[in-house]
């Protein structure tokens, strides 16, 4: 409660601190904020708690949060039983090439766009903007089209290529390069390096930041990509961990062996990787949120 | 233009354009090229999910024949007022709660943000699960304590709705939570000492000082949220296949049942082309309202 004293900015200051009524009222907000992290915890803490039940306990009456017992073999049952390893292989290559197509193709195009600033570039400009009105997905009849007539059902490539024709990490890239000083880049040319290199061995460097921001997007939103994947990637030994998980919830019922014990360790394998990422960099995560307003 | 005036403009120009390239075309590709094949398809019969004769509007009749079509419309505009009615204040009241707080700031941030990194379709599974509708279905079973239920849950067609959106604000409202902290955090401690030593109320505050300053984040975040929900597609494909009854399928869905399901690509492009279409709208509305924020402050 002495903090309470100290707090010099916001809406309620040190001095209101001094009436019971006001600290009163923190102990509300500290009491509703607590109550909105038992929403947010509690469905994982149960997915991760549930995974351990069998089949009946889950579904048992009355609730019990704790499984009976923590029976860590299952995690190693459930994964070898599936082959998980082949669909954690899968996400993992679509994922790290989404995020490298991601930095080089809205990279590029918006280092030329902020940067070179070649003839015409504002009639690209306006496409791009314009294109994030038009979510992907939206025509996936199409799109599903063309990827058939590349002959390209089953390839992991179009699955991480989609990362490069993102008009939201586009944005981010160019405010970013829109702040760094031209001089630097002039200076470059004078020098005699190309236009690729200016972008390899100057923008590249300096651009850490947004580096980290849009690799980290990409990351967990490749990660967790859904619908093309589940689209194109009709062979069980291609599939991604979201697409087998989808396939095994829609099998439930009819497969031996499989209940919804084992969807749930499932469903909390597909979570584990992000989960380790947001614990690495959530101060990264939490304070680019706020400040661009794009979520994944 | 002459030789070496062309040569010139060249050497200008065909660097950049040369970098810009590749991406030009995995835009082509991915956005542009769909969205132009998805408007000439939507005139044509479809073969597969190719062109067939030239039937003109004939596809856009039959999709606004089809009576799925104003299910999935006005569920639409459901899901919007119910996304607005549970989704759009909790963030508001818990970045106004967030800012305040002096104990665990970080801890308490990080925390209502976490739902946002579980994949999509993970944190469907398990709102699916928690909604179960047997007696020992995990909400079913927590409110048995209380002597309440059980509730049919996503099975009841009124319910299915806002239960979906209920799922769709527990992962998102982290994010739009840290999007007015950061509006909040911008508020200039000096309107505020000025009003204290006026002898506003807290509610004078909040009323007077803080709530004009989150106007514009609000206003802008409202189209966004509408443009979203539009989009919803997922949840309602995972958690209830668009039922009771078509009670809950959303206008991306009813595209992916047509494409997917029916295998009428051709019906699938014209209800895209509509969608684009009210997107288009939403998204003028956006910028014109956000246009006019910017002149006014």
């Amino acid at each position: 409660m002495k903090r309470l004293l100290k707090k010099t900015q916001g809406l309620i200051v040190q001095f209101d601190y001094h009436k019971t009524r006001f600290k009163l009222l923190y102990i509300g907000i500290l009491i509703f904020l607590s109550l909105a992290l038992v929403v947010t915890i509690f469905p994982p803490v149960w997915l991760i708690l549930s995974s351990f039940k069998s089949a009946r306990e889950i579904y048992q009456v009355p609730f019990t949060l704790w499984p009976d017992s923590l029976d860590f073999s299952k995690v190693s049952d459930v994964w070898n039983m599936l082959d998980f390893s082949k669909y954690y292989v899968n996400s993992i290559i679509v994922t790290l090439g989404a995020v490298l197509t991601s930095i080089v193709f809205n990279g590029l195009l918006a280092y030329a766009i902020s940067i070179i600033k070649p003839a015409g570039y504002k009639i690209v400009f306006a496409l791009v903007m314009a294109s994030l009105m038009i979510p992907p997905i939206l025509n996936m009849g199409t799109l599903f089209n063309y990827i058939v007539k590349l002959n390209m059902i089953n390839s992991l490539l179009p699955l991480a290529l989609l990362f490069g024709a993102n008009p939201f990490y586009f944005i981010l890239f160019k405010t970013y390069f829109d702040s760094l000083p031209e001089a630097l880049f002039e200076a470059a040319r004078i020098d005699g390096a190309n236009r690729l290199q200016v972008f390899t061995m100057i923008v590249l460097p300096l651009s850490k930041p947004i580096l980290a921001v849009v690799s980290i997007f990409t990351l967990t939103a490749a990660w967790s990509d859904f619908l093309l994947p589940f689209l194109v990637l009709q062979s069980d030994s291609k599939q991604t961990v979201m697409v087998k998980i989808y396939q095994l919830y829609n099998d439930m019922g009819t497969s031996m062996g499989f209940g919804p014990d084992s969807l749930l360790m499932v469903i909390a394998f597909s979570i584990v990787p992000p989960v380790i990422l947001f614990f690495i960099f959530q101060r990264h995560i939490t304070s680019t949120v706020a400040t661009t307003g794009i979520r994944e | 233009m002459n030789g070496s005036k062309l040569k010139r403009f060249l050497k200008k120009n065909l660097g950049g354009w040369l970098i810009m390239l590749p991406s030009i075309l995995l835009f082509i590709f991915f956005i542009w090229g769909p969205l132009l094949s998805n408007i000439s398809l939507s005139f044509f019969e479809s073969i597969g999910y190719d062109r067939g004769a030239f039937t003109g509007f004939e596809n856009y009749r039959e999709v606004f024949a089809d009576p799925v079509f104003s299910k999935a419309f006005f569920n639409t505009l459901k899901y919007t007022f119910w996304s607005l009615l549970l989704g759009f204040g909790i963030p508001i009241i818990l970045a106004l709660l967030l800012s305040e707080l002096v104990h665990a700031k970080g801890f308490f941030r990080s925390a209502i943000y976490f739902p946002n990194i579980i994949p999509g379709l993970a944190t469907i599974l398990l709102w699916t699960f928690l909604f179960d509708p047997s007696q020992g279905g995990v909400l079913n079973a927590i409110l048995d304590i209380f002597n309440l239920g059980p509730f049919p849950w996503l099975n009841d067609p009124d319910l299915a709705i806002p239960l979906i959106v209920l799922t769709m604000t527990w992962k998102g409202a982290g994010a739009t939570t840290l999007i007015y902290l950061a509006s909040l955090q911008n508020v200039s401690d000096v309107y505020y000492e000025a009003a204290r030593i006026d002898g506003a109320s807290l509610w004078q505050r909040i009323r007077h000082v803080t709530l004009p300053h989150l106007i514009p984040t609000v206003k802008t975040l409202f189209i966004l949220q509408i443009i979203m929900v539009f989009q919803v597609f997922y949840e309602p494909l995972v958690m209830t296949d668009g039922g009771p009854n078509n009670a809950s399928i959303s206008l991306l869905q009813l595209i992916y049942r047509y494409a997917f399901q029916q295998g009428n690509a051709a019906k699938a492009a014209a209800l895209g082309v509509l969608v684009a279409l009210m997107l288009f709208a939403l998204t003028f509305a956006y910028l014109k309202i956000t246009n006019r924020g910017k002149k006014t402050s």
